[in-house]
């Protein structure tokens, strides 16, 4: 073996250090992943900041690993959350149960629940993993206003769910938010 | 197990804490235990293209008794948990377990007779990660919380004393150990947002909100 | 039961190719179900009478121009039927028919407590198009709409089949809903007086509104009480039957997360056939009660307070005191009749065996000696009337029971028969009820006191029992007239016929079976005959002499004699003081007895002055048997697996305690132990036993018939009832329900209310000694000199208050400041 052959091996390894790096580098740099990866879940809300939750149980029934609990309740006139009579008074999904298969985004008949593309989701124990509704309700944005309130878009719930993708407050064309204080 | 455990514990001896759990962390080796699907992820973490190495931990050990955190990727059987628990039990102390994806975590969506609903009904598990399969970031992650807990750990066979000791005298820490997302942790205006957002308990609502304005990047801000 | 089935003329038909012989006059729909056709239906139902309103199950018929309704439709030799299966013809009315009850629909399943569970959710799916032609706008209207504080009406959803209105005119009398309006305004609705003043709107207030939010094929009619609370896919379904009363409903509990969230009336066409009360329906969240126990308590020592103990400490305290006072007086054992008949069981052996007395009884209520005599000759191990017989019976006859509010299922089978074939019930009561005037009652205005004497007087009666299969109906309250039961038994036996006594408790029954009675050992064997007690002892494996040879001391005995200090110490079950004659005599009582050892679901006043209190599970968290009026065993399983104990095995444990093994503790071994001494055919036991086979009956009560108090003036005899709905503990928790429940009213005659000087809705004023009762007046046509108010309403707790019984004389008076 000669010293040549040695340095020339040498040579390959330091020429690398001038060249772009090929491996991921995460965390330090996260490479956003594609943009219909299945993340953990959002609830929206409509643009005056009413949960689109109406506590109907489908995306607790649609899923395979009984993951979602919600339980409903009555909107009242004095406590509007959402448009119509129902909303969700509770609402976790236990992501130490859940597969991200998406079955219950595709249940959802108000798009409510929807899926992000975070995923950094690991915790130390069983009970962080179960998010609560407080966790999973998408944050105010400009404009809106904190539930309980009245309908501000229509006067019945009609007014919100016809035409609902002109009107899509925090989920569909959601990637047009431009920013901004919530 | 080792000699720093017998070392006496005491305020004068944090820095002698802090240089053993950061050689801890720096080298961890991990067991494999791969079990299911989750195992492949778990091959892409430790090959080239995400390159554990950066950790301190490429080289999967085949012998329990050179490893000390366990990955435990995929659903346990009923059968193999004994398995599962003598493997644990030949690994030297310290030792870690990350139950990676659902079902290790819980019994994911096998919720029957088979599977053990949760690798924490045999072995302590340290951290665990959801997913079915987490993509490699989210065992990096996952790796990586678990760096922050052990960076936080007292030395010596009193330690969750300590621990409470120290919760006492200077409060709860806002951001626990191994709570914050790597990708923010590893970002000093994003940690900084991230313990401001804990302060305020919005911290989930935060993260919503960063991926909303990133995803405007990715479509190039239609409209 | 041993009936041979009468041989019924049948037609043959064809559907879909397929023939079928059906009983003339079927309809072609049932014909369809024989065969396992399923026609979809909306307004059909197998137990109301067809309506054809909805036209739904059209079906092509050969020979016919147009399709038919297949659910009006009957049965014809020769007919060929072509349903959706085989007839594009049908297929494509039954489509159109769909698509016009959609027009209106607001498909808003999602919040629709119905979706999941829903006709026509199920039959848009497996018999509509997916798509409507209807472009317009739907019809709207105001939701949802209270038609009283437990039913809730949707009218968008509702598809006219007319199911509930039916229901309330048909099966319960209650005229309480119906269509109003014409073509597309037409709707279900209330009468809705003014307005502006709801006041003058009458709600859907019936006993049984909720069998209509059960049999609604749609999500109109729903439930308050369940509203957003579940949905049906993920409820876990538990078969149970009903604990309030001794009808013996079957019944089915929903529950998820550990909570019961709903119960539906179940499908026993021998007993309630499908529906039940709203009382059995509505009321269970008492198990739920802040005031629950879960842990025994005991009585410190030094502070003289309650506190949590173990179980162990807990049970060590209780036998040693039991034991003590066993030595030293005796023990007196109330069990309350809540009781499955297992753990009626388990109190009758620990009574006999571990603490040495006859002194227990189950009644928590006016009795009587009488009674006791009673329920040893003519109710235990007799099962001779069963509901199938009030619809053969010649005539019923009522005698202290009001049966809508005291059993509901008696009163629903009795209007089924009337309105069927016009059966004659007869009442002895103070006025005519509601539930009499349902059942089109011939009712003998009497006053309280004085039914004995009618019963044994009236000719008309005595005709009315002498038809063929006719049944003398006795209450529990009957055992406050004198000689009331005495003379029931008398006529009975003198015109042939059938003697069936009505309890209204749900445990009444079984506790007689299991022998917690202070005269009577299981299976109806007195405790005075020595054949009995030795079959008895050799079932059980005692030496001989070991059972108590006396007979014990009735629940009022017992009373008299702890608060005379004769007794060592009382272990009571679910007993609350407030039902017994004396409310304050039953409380002084607690206070002097040395020891005493409680049995409870909650904190009740009894637990408060126990020394000992050990929690028992809710009828939802134990498995268990109850015996219905018929003597009827209705055995349920656990619905709720909690580590609450039941009453026997608390029992078995402090036996246990007592170095005796009772071996009751498990359901199982109690049913093979009592099987063995009782005919009660309990699951899981191969034979009923052998009562009475060695020993004698009780002889028949001969008490000669009292006459009625005779009031002076200012006084009057009280008469009066339990409402269905009023204040019991078991329907403490539920709002929507007791908003349902009548109001207290204070009824008097004509000429007792001119006497008074009052009218309609003026107060009156009940009095005794020790307390008096203001309520509204009602003028009913009932006997002078009587004033009736509810036992246990809201403003009317009668034995607390008034510490008398029915029959009493009271002071009556104008009401002063309460209006």
């Amino acid at each position: 073996m000669s010293i040549g052959g040695t340095l020339k091996g040498f040579g390959v390894t330091f020429s690398h250090m001038f060249k772009p790096v090929v491996t991921e580098e995460y965390p330090e740099q996260r490479k956003p992943p594609a943009p219909r990866y299945h993340g953990r879940h959002i609830l929206n809300r409509w643009p005056d900041g009413l949960e689109k939750c109406i506590g109907c149980e489908l995306c607790a029934w649609a899923c395979p690993a009984d993951a979602i609990f919600v339980e409903g309740a009555d909107n009242t006139e004095d406590e509007r959350f959402s448009p119509g009579e129902r909303y969700a008074q509770t609402y976790q999904i236990n992501y130490a149960r859940c597969i991200f298969c998406g079955l219950c985004i595709e249940a959802c008949p108000t798009r409510s629940l929807t899926m992000s593309n975070e995923y950094e989701l690991a915790r130390d124990n069983r009970r962080d993993l179960i998010f609560t509704k407080e966790m999973l309700l998408a944050p105010l944005l400009p404009g809106m206003e904190r539930p309980p309130h009245d309908m501000r878009l229509g006067e019945t719930e009609k007014d919100y769910y016809v035409g609902a993708l002109e009107n899509p407050g925090t989920s569909a064309g959601a990637e047009h938010y431009k920013g901004g204080q919530a | 197990m080792g000699i720093e455990e017998k070392v006496p514990t005491g305020v004068l001896l944090t820095t002698v804490e802090k240089l053993v759990n950061w050689s801890r962390k720096a080298s961890f080796w991990p067991a494999t235990f791969g079990l299911a699907c989750c195992a492949i992820e778990m091959m892409a973490t430790g090959a080239a293209r995400y390159d554990l190495a950066r950790f301190g931990m490429e080289v999967f050990r085949a012998s329990p008794r050179q490893a000390d955190l366990m990955i435990v990727a995929g659903r346990v059987s009923q059968k193999m948990a004994p398995v599962l628990r003598q493997i644990y039990d030949q690994m030297p102390e310290p030792r870690w377990v990350l139950s990676m994806g659902v079902c290790a975590s819980s019994g994911g969506m096998f919720n029957n007779y088979a599977i053990v609903q949760g690798v924490d009904h045999i072995v302590p598990v340290d951290m665990y990660l959801p997913g079915c399969p987490p993509r490699p970031e989210m065992l990096i992650d996952a790796i990586l919380r678990l760096h922050d807990k052990v960076m936080a750990e007292p030395l010596g066979d009193r330690r969750r004393r300590m621990i409470e000791a120290r919760v006492e005298r200077d409060g709860p820490p806002i951001v626990a150990p191994g709570a914050m997302p790597s990708s923010y942790r590893f970002d000093k205006a994003k940690r900084a947002e991230w313990t401001k957002a804990v302060a305020q308990g919005r911290e989930e609502q935060l993260r919503i909100q960063k991926w909303m304005e990133e995803r405007a990047n990715l479509s190039g801000g239609a409209k | 039961m041993t009936d041979v089935v009468p041989k019924v003329d049948t037609v043959k038909l064809t559907i879909d190719g397929i023939e079928v012989e059906a009983p003339k006059g079927a309809l072609v729909i049932r014909a369809a179900e024989q065969i396992g056709i399923s026609i979809p239906r909306f307004c059909d139902h197998p137990l109301l009478a067809p309506a054809g309103a909805c036209r739904q199950c059209l079906v092509d018929v050969e020979g016919q121009r147009k399709p038919v309704a297949s659910c009006t439709q009957p049965v014809a030799e020769g007919m060929v039927v072509r349903t959706q299966m085989t007839s594009e013809v049908a297929k494509k009315a039954q489509e159109g028919i769909m698509e016009f009850l959609l027009i209106n629909h607001p498909l808003d399943c999602p919040v629709c407590d119905k979706g999941g569970e829903c006709p026509l959710q199920n039959q848009a799916m497996s018999n509509g198009q997916s798509e409507s032609r209807f472009v317009e706008h739907k019809r709207e209207y105001p939701k949802p709409l209270p038609i009283s504080t437990q039913v809730l009406l949707d009218r968008e959803r509702c598809v006219l089949c007319q199911r509930c209105t039916r229901f309330s005119d048909e099966i319960a009398g209650d005229k309480f809903i119906d269509l109003m309006e014409r073509s597309s305004n037409e709707q279900i609705g209330v009468f809705r007086g003014n307005p502006e003043s709801p006041e003058d709107d009458a709600p859907f207030n019936s006993y049984y509104s909720g069998n209509t939010i059960q049999i609604c094929p749609v999500g109109a009619l729903t439930s308050a009480q369940y509203r957003f609370r579940a949905r049906p896919f993920d409820l876990v379904s538990t078969p149970n039957a009903c604990e309030h009363c001794a009808a013996g409903c079957d019944q089915r509990a929903d529950h998820r997360r550990g909570k019961v969230m709903r119960r539906l009336a179940g499908d026993d066409a021998a007993v309630n056939e499908e529906w039940n009360c709203d009382k059995g329906r509505f009321a269970f969240q008492y198990t739920q009660a802040t005031d629950r126990l879960t842990k025994p308590l005991v009585r410190d020592r030094k502070t003289g307070e309650l506190r949590e103990a173990s179980w162990p400490e807990a049970l060590t305290v209780a036998a040693a005191g039991l034991a003590a006072a066993k030595d030293n007086g005796g023990v007196g054992v109330l069990t309350g009749g809540r009781l499955t008949v297992e753990d009626a069981f388990a109190y009758s052996k620990f009574a006999r065996v571990a603490l040495g007395t006859n002194d227990i009884d189950f009644r928590a209520r006016p009795l009587s000696g009488e009674e006791t005599e009673f329920l040893g000759s003519s109710v235990a191990g007799r099962v001779d009337v069963t509901y199938a017989d009030i619809e053969r019976a010649g005539a019923v006859v009522f005698v202290g029971l009001e049966p809508e509010e005291e059993c509901p299922i008696i009163f629903l089978r009795a209007r089924k028969t009337y309105l069927k074939r016009g059966l004659a019930s007869y009442a002895v009561a103070p006025f005519v009820s509601r539930g009499f005037e349902k059942l089109g009652a011939t009712v003998i205005l009497t006053t309280p006191g004085a039914e004995a004497e009618v019963l044994g007087e009236s000719e008309q009666l005595r005709e009315a029992l002498s038809a063929d299969g006719a049944i003398l109906f006795v209450g529990e309250r009957l055992a406050s007239v004198e000689g009331g039961l005495s003379t029931a038994a008398r006529i009975a036996e003198e015109t042939g016929a059938k003697l069936a006594w009505v309890p209204r408790r749900a445990g009444d029954r079984g506790a007689v079976e299991a022998g917690a009675l202070p005269t009577l050992l299981p299976g109806g064997r007195p405790v005075y005959d020595p054949a009995a007690r030795s079959e008895v002892a050799a079932a059980w494996q005692l030496d001989a002499g070991v059972l108590p040879s006396a007979s014990g001391r009735d629940t009022d005995a017992i009373i008299a004699a702890a608060k005379a200090g004769q007794l060592g110490a009382l272990l009571v079950g679910g007993v609350d003081p407030a039902d017994l004659a004396d409310p304050q005599a039953a409380e002084q009582a607690l206070d002097a007895v040395g020891f005493v050892v409680s049995l409870e679901l909650r904190l009740s006043v009894v637990a408060k002055r126990a020394d000992v209190v050990l929690p028992i599970a809710p009828a939802v968290e134990k498995t268990g048997s109850y015996v219905n009026w018929e003597g009827r065993v209705r055995p349920f399983g656990t619905v709720l697996k909690t580590a609450a104990m039941s009453d026997a095995r608390v029992l078995d444990a402090l036996g246990r305690e007592l170095g005796l093994e009772l071996g009751v503790g498990d359901v199982a071994a109690a049913r093979t132990q009592l099987a063995a001494l009782a005919e009660l055919p309990l699951p899981g036991t191969a034979e009923a036993g052998t009562a009475l086979r060695g020993s004698v009956r009780v002889a028949v009560p001969t008490v000669a018939a009292g006459a009625a108090a005779a009031p002076t003036s200012g006084q009057a005899v009280l008469a009066s009832w339990h409402h269905l709905l009023d204040n019991g503990s078991l329907q403490d928790g539920d709002g929507h329900l007791a908003g349902t429940a009548r109001t207290p009213v204070a009824r008097i005659s004509k000429s007792t209310a001119a006497d008074l000087g009052v009218a309609d809705g003026d107060a009156v004023t009940v009095g005794t000694g020790r307390g008096a009762i203001t309520l509204p007046a009602l003028v009913t046509d009932m006997v002078d000199g009587v004033v009736w108010v509810p036992t246990n309403s809201p403003g009317s707790t009668l034995r607390r208050t008034l510490g008398v019984a029915e029959g009493a004389l009271v002071e009556i008076s104008t009401g002063g400041t309460k209006s």
